[in-house]
């Protein structure tokens, strides 16, 4: 008993590491020796170690409960107990995706504000065309495309007096009758048309269609000849965006070539009996056939945006048949139809305009 | 070396060396920075206040234990940790109470921490049986044990604290206290 005591306190003073150098060197050869010795060295360090943890953790844990004693428990669980309102606990435990439908919300607020913004654009486009529009019905306009021959030095068979206004048309059929725009001849006193050659013609009008602003004249002059067959045919079928579209018309005293493409179906303001076609045009133009690379009459070229460079509108060719029908069958004589084929398919766009210039016609309105 | 920590909320690396350092300061904070976070989770899972002391002071052991041993890695954040830690230890308490263990509500991330909380509960065994075994130790042997192995104190300190005639006679009533405490440890 004694020596255990003993045994103990040399066991403690060792691990503590209080031993002097001799006194540990043969405290560990007595260790060496007797096993039984060693096994209670082990066995009290390994007590002693879990001992000293717990006195860590107790002490770890009245530190805790001092830090504890800190906080205002209660009145954090108040904040923080589930609320008995599901839309509290609704937004607590969504926090996250609410965050993600509130930005998918600002984003999607933020793109209508801008199309908004960019719809407010065309509806300034809009009113543009209300301007246009009224200018339209105003025969004096430039805009109508319709040229005011101020001084027409070509004295020509016709009339010796300068025409006040001019336009363009081209032939539907053999026989003459010529397709043109209403606000080019309306109001007319006497129309005379002059084809390339500068032969002019006395014509009448035969078909008026203010709607979709056609009409259709007839040249009752003596001195015309019937033309050859037409070369171009009239194109029903929608024409696609982007096709390259041609027009011939007569802003000044010879042919003009304006060359673009379809820059949409529908023209002003949505307008489905026109095209949108970007073509540079000058008064004059009015009434021109509007042509496809193969020489199809896909319209006729009507006016222009006022304020948009290249926009130019013309009637789809479904309307011109529209006016020709108004027309008894038998005066036409051989017509343009419709047809699936069109006899210039193929031609070089200089072959096709020089068969067409011949039947594009120059149109001078005296009042 | 003694960290002084200058903000309210320390970081983790602050906490980590304060711990090291055995600093009260970092542990006050740690603990008083974290402990909402986990009352809201308890109290969200059928738990009480109560509940959610326990549950954080045993993670802060976790954790402490981990920092102390010196094989602790800042792989996540000590925010993430405790929390995964408390989560799991309160998931394993519910299945224990067979309350509903499934919907468990979620405020933060979780990481993995199996491992570490299996480890705890044996270290836990240990400590409570250590504790029950001093408790019924009963005085003086208790206090003598506690002043010897965990306070540090010397057996002069304690023949004086206790009136002993002599060291001898204090180092045979340690004796005789460890013994018996070694005892109740290994009986119970």
């Amino acid at each position: 008993m004694r020596n255990d005591i003993e045994l103990d306190g040399i066991i403690d003073d060792y691990l503590q590491g209080n031993l002097t150098a001799d006194e540990a060197a043969a405290f560990e050869q007595l260790r060496a020796n007797d096993p039984a010795v060693d096994h209670k060295v082990v066995a009290h360090q390994v007590f002693v170690a879990s001992l000293k943890e717990y006195g860590n953790i107790l002490f770890l844990k009245q530190q805790m409960n001092n830090a504890h004693a800190g906080i205002d428990v209660d009145t954090l669980a108040e904040e923080l107990r589930p609320h008995p309102s599901m839309l509290v606990n609704l937004w607590r435990k969504n926090k996250s995706a609410f965050a993600v439908a509130a930005s998918f919300l600002l984003l999607t607020v933020f793109s209508i504000y801008s199309i908004q913004h960019n719809s407010k654009q065309n509806g300034s486009y809009e009113v543009m065309r209300r301007e246009i529009t009224n200018i339209k019905n105003n025969q004096n306009s430039q805009n109508k495309l319709v040229r005011t021959i101020i001084s027409s030095s070509k004295a020509d068979r016709g009339p010796f007096r300068a025409a006040k206004f001019g336009g363009t048309g081209f032939a539907l059929t053999a026989n003459g009758y010529i397709c043109t725009n209403l606000h080019v001849i309306n109001d007319a006193d006497s129309i005379y048309v002059q084809n390339s050659k500068g032969d002019s013609f006395k014509a009448t009008v035969v078909h008026r269609d203010s709607e979709h602003d056609i009409a259709i004249l007839k040249i009752t002059d003596n001195s015309f000849t019937p033309l050859s067959n037409l070369p171009y045919k009239l194109k029903k079928n929608s024409i696609g965006m982007g096709e390259n579209v041609y027009t011939l018309g007569y802003p000044k005293d010879d042919a003009v070539l304006g060359e673009g493409y379809v820059s949409s179906r529908t023209g002003h303001g949505g307008d489905t009996t026109q095209y949108q076609v970007s073509i540079q045009i000058n008064p004059g133009n009015s009434g021109g056939p509007l042509l496809d690379n193969y020489g199809n009459i896909i319209g006729v070229i009507t006016a222009k945006e006022n304020n948009v460079d290249g926009a130019t509108f013309a009637i789809k060719a479904k309307y011109i048949q529209q006016a020709l029908n108004a027309i008894p069958e038998d005066s036409l004589g051989k017509k343009v139809a419709f047809s699936k084929r069109s006899p210039m398919q193929g031609l070089s766009r200089t072959k096709q305009i020089d068969k067409i210039e011949n039947y594009v016609y120059m149109i001078k309105v005296y009042n | 070396m003694s960290n002084k920590l200058s903000s309210s909320v320390p970081t983790d690396r602050e906490v980590v060396l304060g711990i090291l350092n055995n600093s009260a300061d970092a542990l006050n904070k740690l603990y008083t920075g974290h402990f909402p976070m986990i009352l809201q989770f308890i109290l969200n899972n059928n738990g009480d206040e109560d509940d959610a002391k326990d549950v954080y002071q045993e993670a802060i052991i976790i954790l402490y234990n981990k920092i102390k041993s010196g094989d602790f890695e800042l792989s996540s954040k000590l925010k993430t940790y405790i929390y995964s830690v408390c989560r799991r230890i309160w998931l394993k308490k519910l299945s224990q109470q067979s309350k509903k263990s499934n919907n468990i509500d979620d405020f933060e991330d979780v990481i993995a921490v199996e491992f570490d909380v299996e480890q705890h509960e044996a270290k836990d065994l240990q400590f409570e049986k250590m504790g029950e075994s001093l408790l019924n130790l009963g005085e003086p042997c208790k206090t003598i044990i506690q002043d010897f192995y965990i306070n540090n104190l010397s057996m002069q300190d304690i023949c004086e604290k206790f009136g002993y005639t002599n060291t001898d006679n204090a180092k045979t009533q340690k004796y005789k206290c460890l013994q018996r405490l070694k005892k109740l440890f290994f009986q119970s």
